[in-house]
């Protein structure tokens, strides 16, 4: 074979000397720093420019535990990538080498890594679902905080007329207006039998009492304290605490509502990022005894993005986490 | 710079104590921990916890990543990138610290009157009605 046929038969190619995907993928991280970067710059503004951001683990129901384990999983998860990592390339050098058998053991150990990678990832959104859920429960949500105890009031005015509407439409089915079905019940009233009696007669009771609020509230004359007072008071009679028990009052939160959009923002995007990562290692774990040198490039460039998504959470934590109840 | 397309996988870089560095990255997720129960005064410890965090980021991405085995093709790619993160980090300084513009808002409004504990007034109300609450005039 002359020299020529074999430079025809090798065909070099100009650039970096790494693969176009492992390019790709380093082109595209660098997209990532910038989004990223946008993200946690602007938390950063808007939480030193404003005065009174909630910081209190007890406001914001941060929980320092859940950071702390979530960073530790991701970065166990980060120690699984890498050693499947360096398993495939000594499968692939085992391949190349003729020596099936230790190849085979190697991918196999690569297989389980990732699968452990893919458990750590599960692990972390279960833990930030715990988070989450947390803060669903305590209301801290974007646009669903009030910041001064004049939103306050109105909110529980809201939610107290939501719940009402909802019992109206138990306790009277069917496809009317809500006018129309609460003529209906207050008529209902006096011939009803029991056990149904009560209950309307509850409801009617609790709508006397919500009228007076809202009245009151549009006339802007109940204070926060006053707001408490009388909700509490309500719920303290057992025959109509049961009506009420998705009526609360939530305690205003300067800039609660900035906080919670960054928070979920910030959380919710790398969650996203967590979540594309376990498909990408779905993909090889679905291989499962077909794993073989030719995936060594695929899994190197997912452990190349998953180590990104641990460096974006190396950040979150203290900013997030740490830096806020401590300032 | 020339190379083979469809060449094999290569690892090429020399053994890395991977679980080492694992430990290193746990130590300083420790220390972060710790950082928070230890009581400093706030500009120190904002130094001290992303110190800690710069150095994680470092260990990740030198050895995980391994860009301390990769050629100088990774200044190529990343330079850019880390010049245009940092410039519009900088970009933003001055929202923090060149208070340019009166901060007046309903919030801080609000904090100004907490004393009081009043209820927020019909003029406030009406200068803002129906907002949610965090948008500044």
């Amino acid at each position: 074979m002359s020299h020529s046929s074999q430079t025809a038969a090798a065909p070099v190619k100009m650039g970096l000397p790494i693969s176009n995907g492992k390019l790709a993928l380093w082109l595209f991280l660098g997209t990532e720093i910038m989004f990223f970067t946008a993200l946690i710059g602007t938390y950063i503004v808007l939480y030193f420019g404003s005065p009174g951001w909630p910081s209190d683990p007890e406001v914001t129901h941060i929980k320092i535990w859940a950071g702390g384990l979530n960073t530790f999983v991701l970065l166990t998860s980060s120690y699984f990538v890498v050693v499947a990592h360096e398993s495939m390339a000594m499968g692939a050098k085992a391949q190349s080498g003729q020596d099936d058998d230790r190849a085979r053991v190697m991918y196999r150990r690569a297989w389980n890594y990732l699968a452990l990678t893919f458990l750590c990832a599960s692990v972390f959104l279960g833990i930030k679902a715990v988070e989450y859920y947390g803060k669903f429960e305590h209301g801290i949500l974007p646009g669903r905080i009030p910041e001064t105890d004049l939103q306050a009031v109105r909110m529980l005015r809201e939610d107290w007329n939501r719940s009402l509407d909802a019992d109206l439409n138990r306790l009277v089915p069917g496809t009317d207006a809500l006018h129309v079905k609460q003529a209906s019940l207050l008529n209902e009233v006096d011939t009803a039998q029991e056990p149904r009696k009560s209950e309307l007669k509850n409801w009617a009771e609790l709508n006397l009492a919500f009228s007076k609020y809202r009245e009151d509230v549009s006339a802007n004359k109940v204070s926060l304290a006053q707001a408490e007072h009388r909700l509490q008071e309500l719920q303290g009679k057992p025959e109509l605490a049961p009506l009420l028990q998705n009526v609360h009052l939530r305690h205003p939160i300067t800039y609660g509502n900035l906080f919670a959009s960054t928070y979920f923002l910030m959380t919710g995007f790398h969650a996203i990022h967590v979540i594309v990562g376990m498909i990408l290692f779905a993909i090889v774990l679905l291989q499962g005894r077909r794993l073989e040198q030719r995936w060594a490039n695929f899994v190197e460039n997912s452990g190349l993005y998953w180590h990104f998504v641990d460096l974006v959470w190396i950040f979150l934590f203290p900013l997030l986490y740490i830096i806020p109840g401590n300032i | 710079m020339v190379h083979h397309p469809g060449e094999e996988h290569v690892d090429s870089h020399p053994q890395v104590g991977y679980f080492s560095i694992f430990l290193a990255l746990c130590g300083c997720t420790a220390l972060s921990v710790a950082l928070d129960i230890v009581h400093f005064t706030p500009r120190l410890l904002v130094f001290l916890v992303l110190a800690v965090a710069v150095a994680k980021a470092l260990f990740v991405m030198v050895y995980f990543m391994h860009l301390k085995f990769e050629g100088q093709w990774k200044f190529v790619i990343l330079t850019p990138t880390t010049i245009l993160a940092m410039g519009l980090i900088i970009a933003l300084v001055p929202d923090l610290s060149m208070h340019y513009y009166t901060p007046d808002s309903p919030q801080i409004r609000t904090a100004q009157t907490a004393g009081l504990n009043l209820p927020a007034s019909p003029a406030e109300e009406q200068a803002a009605p129906g907002k949610s609450g965090h948008s500044a005039d």
